[in-house]
């Protein structure tokens, strides 16, 4: 039985009425431009009403919070029960120096750690490598070894707080959330009480980040299939990848292909790990999915709906899902990153401000709001604080969280829901016809799409038909900026230092028969991570670890140009 | 007009974003322009696949913060191996302060975020 979205009728009196005022009356009157249309080009009609909802089954597609098909919130209370986690991302420099800002952010009153890396970290190098001593520090933390691993949460109860790694790409993951663990266990704790997520996704090493030298993406998605098969075995509480939609959509992708190629990868990834011998219902219920927000308050609200309404129906359908929890699209935001400008930085505050209204509006589990200054510099102590208070403003003093999907039932916003499951839909399709995902990145086509849509993008601001307050509008010429910019402590030496100490204080003999295990796991197809939780603690290094497994699966050129 | 320009586009070191890069090397292939595109490499790599390609120009790339260290260098070997008519030009997130040290290293110009395509494109055929 058809329900009506409210009480009024969607009949022929409607219809008429509608066509009159958009002819008589709309049409009347002048309009600023041709053409309305959202961030990603889906176009935008002057108003909504019944009849562009008439087709929706209240009960069939919009349902109840906490019931499928869970667009309108994956929890019956959302944020009345429980807010979204405010998870601010922190790292720079040596383990000793993040350690400090993840404990003053915690006093401050982040209720989640979110850990990045730097670019030798994320990478697989270890910090005296040849390649990176321009880089070591940069962009997050810097882990070479256990011992890092083990200053970075001193002090911190790991068994309590739950905690982000990001480990972009699977080379990264498969050591450094391998220290992690042995780092828990080290300290007496058992695997199972952890909770955390990790990023652990192959399209960042092969298709999103670039490196000198990346493992080819069979390689790299098994890697991370490893991990998530680890972790369904040994630590049940721990979200084993995070799909990282949010680092497709800051490289170029539009809102709706960002859905997508998530979807496509966890597609990927329940294939292989069923294929493997794994129930779905084992380790569906902890996939997890990071998302952007952007500039269109209203695109991202209805992306996000979007997401939660695909992946349920492809969850079921597909795979036969039927654990609530293998159903539901549970996922992180960053305020998009991409979206911040260097000039008038202090204006980013209220971009980021409206990024994260969306997010909410959108029914995030936890978020991160981005800094001012990250179009500049690492964020520096004031400008993170001010990234958190935005959240604790949002949450506490605009009274969006006093009831669940603010926007379901506005025509608008389940109009564009609609298109944007559509085009979700669409994408989708097209990735299986090539094969899937992994084949997608394997011939360059995921490259070139998200190529062409940054590509886009940029022109569309350079005609000036995307207007961006400070860079091509409201301009002010010679600015001086009004904020001091963060400088990223020592970091080198310190590493450097430390890892000429672990080498040799190391039992050679341990360290060499723990690479060795780890190529003949290689060769036999065998769960890495199942070896290398136990070979970082004898002490081998990231670095040991990755150029052991690109000896032994290659290294591949993405085609980006 | 002079014969078509020849430029390199690299990503320095670590350096993971690539979007600013594949933008402005589509858009200076788009504006007529031979661009050989290499992703990331060390200093040695770019100016060897610089001199080997016979370029015109080095485009460099990092939103790392590694500029300070490894953008020199780029303009320190092409010197060493008698390279130095070929200009070097960067792009990325660099810090206001740091831009007129680069320029002081050899680096003929400093393009930051929001720049836009149109003015590294007249920069570029302005180059001799």
């Amino acid at each position: 039985m058809k329900q009506k979205i409210n009480g009024q009728k969607t009949g022929a009196r409607l219809k008429k009425d509608f066509k009159k005022w958009h002819t008589d009356i709309y049409g009347s009157q002048k309009e600023r431009k041709p053409h309305f249309q959202t961030l990603s080009g889906i176009a935008i009609e002057p108003l909504y009403t019944p009849l562009d909802v008439a087709d929706i089954d209240y009960l069939k597609d919009l349902g109840f919070p906490g019931c499928e098909p869970y667009i309108r919130g994956v929890h019956p209370t959302m944020y009345r029960g429980r807010v979204w986690t405010q998870r601010q991302l922190a790292g720079f420099g040596p383990p000793e120096e993040t350690n400090k800002r993840y404990k003053f952010l915690l006093q401050q009153g982040a209720t989640g750690i979110n850990g990045v890396f730097d670019y030798p970290t994320l990478r697989g190098y270890d910090s005296d490598d040849p390649e990176v001593y321009a880089d070591v520090g940069r962009g997050g933390v810097a882990i070479d070894t256990i011992e890092d691993m083990q200053i970075l949460f001193d002090g911190i109860a790991i068994d309590k707080v739950s905690v982000s790694l990001v480990t972009c790409q699977p080379i990264c993951n498969i050591s450094v959330q391998s220290m992690y663990f042995a780092n828990a266990e080290r300290k007496g704790l058992s695997l199972n009480m952890l909770t955390g997520t990790s990023q652990n996704d192959f399209l960042m090493e092969t298709a999103i980040t670039t490196a000198p030298s990346v493992l080819p993406p069979k390689a790299s998605f098994k890697l991370s299939c490893d991990a998530i098969e680890f972790c369904t075995r040994h630590v049940p509480r721990w979200n084993p990848i995070s799909f990282a939609g949010y680092n497709y959509r800051e490289a170029g992708c539009t809102a709706p292909q960002e859905v997508a190629f998530v979807i496509s990868s966890a597609i990927a990834c329940c294939e292989e790990l069923i294929r493997r011998g794994l129930d779905i219902d084992s380790f569906a219920p902890r996939l997890s999915f990071f998302l952007s927000a952007h500039n269109d308050v209203f695109e991202e609200i209805a992306k996000y709906r979007a997401a939660r309404r695909v992946y349920h129906r492809i969850m079921k359908e597909r795979f036969g899902a039927t654990d609530p929890r293998s159903l539901m699209f549970r996922f992180h935001v960053q305020t998009a990153g991409v979206a911040l400008t260097a000039q008038q930085p202090l204006n980013n505050i209220a971009r980021a401000a409206y990024h994260a209204l969306s997010a909410v509006l959108g029914g995030a589990q936890s978020v991160h709001v981005d800094a001012y200054d990250e179009a500049l510099c690492t964020p520096t102590e004031l400008s993170s604080l001010t990234a958190l208070r935005t959240q604790q403003i949002l949450q506490m003093e605009t009274g969006v969280t006093n009831t669940v999907d603010p926007l379901g039932g506005s025509y608008f916003v389940e109009s564009l829901t609609n298109k944007m499951d559509d085009e979700v839909e669409r994408i989708i399709f097209d990735i299986d016809k090539m094969g899937g995902i992994v084949k997608a990145v394997d011939k360059g086509w995921i490259h070139n799409e998200i190529a062409s849509a940054a590509y886009q993008y940029q022109v569309a601001i350079e005609s000036g038909e995307m207007p961006i307050v400070g860079v091509n509008c409201f301009k002010i010429e010679d600015e001086v900026l009004p904020i001091d910019l963060f400088k990223v402590p020592e970091t080198l030496r310190i590493q450097v230092e430390k890892l000429k100490r672990n080498r040799k204080n190391r039992n050679s003999a341990e360290a060499a028969k723990a690479l060795a295990a780890i190529i003949s796991c290689c060769e036999r197809d065998g769960n890495l991570m199942e070896v290398i939780v136990g070979a970082v603690k004898t002490h081998v290094t990231e670095g040991e670890i990755s150029r052991t497994l690109k000896t032994f699966y290659g290294i591949w050129h993405p085609p980006l140009f | 007009m002079s014969k078509r320009k020849r430029i390199l586009v690299a990503r320095l070191g670590m350096d993971a974003h690539w979007r600013g890069s594949i933008v402005v090397a589509r858009a200076l292939r788009d504006a007529g322009m031979e661009v050989i595109y290499i992703g990331n490499q060390m200093p040695e790599g770019i100016v060897k696949s610089a001199i080997q390609e016979s370029v015109d120009i080095i485009g460099l790339s990092s939103l790392s913060g590694n500029h300070m260290i490894l953008a020199p260098e780029v303009v320190e070997l092409l010197k060493r191996a008698g390279a130095d008519d070929i200009k070097v030009i960067f792009g990325g997130t660099v810090p206001p302060e740091d831009v007129p040290l680069l320029k002081e290293a050899g680096i003929s110009e400093v393009f930051g975020p929001g720049s836009s395509l149109k003015k590294i494109i007249d920069f570029v055929n302005a180059l001799d």
